[in-house]
């Protein structure tokens, strides 16, 4: 938010430099694990089939893996940079506002009340519940009299995630059979995700990043204040509705897929402007390739960390973006608006 | 107005000669002070309301046992209801009056010396301290079940100061405090998590029910350290209440008459956290108490200052009741108490913040 201007040509080996990153990233989600799989090993299971066990590896459970990483990552880091584009405040973000805890609760119920038992059922339950959380937080920061301030805001995040957390603790202690269900996708991971949940979830993804891609001109202009937006011809209002709707639904469709995952929305929009200046049309596909090369390092981090046992990547996200946070809030313009 | 006060003479000459409206003198032998009527009155209704709540508490339950019996078994007198209400249900109920004492004292002094609802223990990361350290120490193993309140001691503590050192920077501004103390939440949380899936399978199912707040099987074992804290930590703030009234006015005021504000501040947030973790050690994170309570009792005795003893009724009366209804709600099924005080806490915090206005940066005085 601070550089605007930016050569175009160090933009574009910024961005080159991230999707090499994403690659590297991509090579170690798949080469490394409880079983090490050499990265030339790695590319012949890929291109050249082979039936070896290491081969089976890469292709039936970590290349599943590393596709939702990408795909989920994405989806936060994408929804994360909307977030804070149409609040115009540094730490929104869906894990800390609570709209990743809403998306849970929501397929939490559908899996206890509603007998929905397939992801294709309660994506669209996951929809609904970070929409309601979305608004209700929104709402809540809101009220007062000078607007939605980030202690507000998260301060009501912390609160609508501390309420959807009992609801769905509460179900989990009545109900023992949907907590067998849930009790594992309860903790953000990306393991043990099969391919159909890959099949499922990408057009909303896909959906979800076009739409914000098609807000990024407005909300450059939202981003100089509600005043000059209009100046500039857009409409706020409208901007703001599409761009919750955008972020929710990519929220709700990695939540859906992964659990909930707190934090890569947070910090990766920060990095991308860091690198590529404030223009959304560079700080999207940036934060797009950086979102999944989180996912998939805290993925490998934690799956190294204890060896044999794995930590799920939401614990890993979480301890590697609450350093971030705490940076990012010592800096004087996150209290001092 | 009389001026025969001349005990309290020397404090109540420097801030108005005169009896404010609303109070009234109380002599204990040769002292006297100025007691806020409305606030002695809403304690006696508290302490009523607590007494009712503690009766029906251990009325109700799978088999209901008749009041009379159960005021025959606090009595001590025989009674064929010995097993049910006086080794059942007296212990539980025992530990959660402890607990949200402690809760309701905690949260009042951090918010009265952060002068702010929001910044209560449960908020700022010091019960997610004393539950990640508990946790960890119970899924290594690292020591024995005796020394487990210790350890959530020790884990509230640095929490604290952890939320402490990362907010300071040139002075302690009330949104970064709490920005960063949800941070550090977060963070605890996540460790939690994280020594869940280190440990045996048995310690974590165990650790995972300790961790919702419970006051399932809990006894006189967790109640012990509770009430020994309680005894020395209550008398202790009651006097430096009593000692630090200036403190409420604006703080060139206290220093002007003489009153050390930074090593009171610094001793009563330690107190509050201490009484946090203690309590956070028998019960598990039974959250928002620590902040509920106190806001209520202000509200029903409507005084400037936040009502110690008043919290500490609240605390106790929410937890009791609280946790009634988590025995009986889902009847057989039992929910956490914890679970309820979030379901209630958590949107009570939501209407604290909707009605914020924000002067500074979101901090409300």
């Amino acid at each position: 938010m601070t550089r605007t201007t930016r050569p175009t040509r160090s933009r574009i080996a910024w961005l080159a430099g991230c999707a090499v990153l994403l690659a590297l990233a991509v090579l170690l989600s798949l080469a490394v694990g409880s079983r090490q799989i050499a990265p030339t090993e790695v590319m012949r299971a890929l291109l050249h089939g082979g039936t070896s066990n290491d081969a089976e590896v890469v292709r039936s459970l970590r290349v599943p893996r590393t596709v939702i990483g990408i795909l989920a990552g994405a989806a936060l880091a994408v929804a994360g940079t909307v977030m804070q584009g149409i609040t115009r405040n540094p730490i929104a973000e869906p894990g800390i506002l609570g709209v990743s805890q809403g998306a849970s609760a929501g397929v939490v119920c559908a899996i206890a009340f509603c007998g929905v038992h397939t992801l294709t059922g309660y994506v669209w339950f996951a929809f609904a519940g970070a929409a309601l959380a979305c608004v209700a937080v929104y709402v809540v920061a809101a009220g007062g009299h000078r607007g939605a301030s980030p202690v507000k805001l998260a301060l009501s995040g912390a609160a609508m995630n501390a309420f959807l957390a009992s609801v769905v603790s509460g179900i989990a202690t009545t109900d023992a059979h949907a907590l067998d269900e849930f009790r594992f996708w309860q903790v953000g991971s990306i393991s043990g995700r099969g391919t159909d949940v890959i099949g499922e979830i990408w057009p909303f993804v896909l959906a979800g990043l076009l739409l914000a891609g098609l807000l990024a001109k407005g909300l450059d202009a939202l981003a100089l204040g509600d005043d000059a937006a209009r100046g500039l011809g857009h409409d706020a209002a409208r901007l703001r509705v599409l761009g919750a709707v955008g972020a929710t639904v990519l929220t709700g469709a990695a939540v859906a897929a992964v659990g909930p995952i707190a934090f890569t929305g947070l910090a990766v929009p920060h990095i991308a402007r860091a690198l590529v200046g404030s223009a959304h049309r560079w700080v999207l596909p940036v934060a797009a390739l950086l979102g999944p090369v989180m996912i998939l390092l805290s993925d490998v981090i934690g799956r190294v960390v204890f060896p044999p046992s794995e930590v799920p990547v939401a614990v890993m996200t979480a301890l590697l973006g609450v350093p971030f946070l705490i940076a990012l809030v010592r800096r004087r313009t996150v209290v001092a608006s | 107005m009389t001026r025969t006060e001349s005990a309290a003479a020397d404090t109540a000459s420097a801030r108005t000669a005169t009896r404010p409206a609303g109070y009234a003198v109380a002599r204990i032998g040769g002292a006297s002070f100025l007691v806020h009527r409305r606030a002695v009155a809403v304690a006696g209704l508290l302490t009523v309301l607590l007494a009712a709540a503690v009766v029906l508490y251990l009325c109700v339950g799978d088999s209901f046992v008749s009041p009379v019996q159960v005021i025959d078994v606090l009595l001590g007198r025989p009674s064929p209801d010995e097993l049910v209400v006086g080794t059942l249900r007296l212990p539980r109920l025992v530990v959660g009056l402890l607990a949200g004492a402690a809760f309701g004292v905690a949260g009042a002094l951090v918010q009265t010396v952060a002068r702010n609802p929001l910044a209560s223990p449960d908020v700022i990361g010091v019960t997610h301290g004393a539950g990640a350290a508990t946790v960890a120490a119970m899924s290594f193993g690292l020591v024995g079940h005796t020394t487990l309140p210790y350890v959530s001691v020790a884990g509230g503590l640095g929490a604290g100061l952890l939320v402490y050192a990362f907010a300071w920077r040139r002075g302690l501004h009330a949104s970064r405090f709490v920005l960063v103390g949800i941070g550090v939440s977060i963070a605890l949380g996540s460790l939690t998590q994280l020594f869940l899936t280190k440990g045996d399978y048995l310690v974590a199912q165990q650790a995972k029910v300790w961790l919702t707040g419970s006051l399932n099987s809990r006894g006189y074992d967790q109640a012990a350290p509770l009430a020994l804290v309680l005894l020395v930590a209550v008398p202790a703030v009651l006097w430096a209440a009593w000692a630090q009234r200036g403190a409420s006015f604006d703080d060139d005021t206290a220093v002007a008459l003489g009153i050390r504000l930074d090593r009171m501040r610094l001793g009563l947030t330690l107190i509050g956290v201490v009484l946090a973790s203690v309590a956070t050690g028998a019960t598990g994170p039974v959250d928002f108490v620590a902040l509920l309570a106190p806001q209520i009792a202000r509200r029903l005795t409507r005084t400037a200052q936040i009502p110690l003893l008043s919290s500490a009724l609240t605390g106790a009366l929410v937890v009791v009741v609280a946790d009634l209804l988590a025995r009986r709600l889902f009847s057989p099924v039992e929910l956490p108490v914890g679970v309820l005080t979030a379901a209630v806490g958590a949107p009570y915090l939501m209407w604290l913040i909707a009605r914020t206005r924000s002067r500074s940066g979101g901090s409300t005085s």
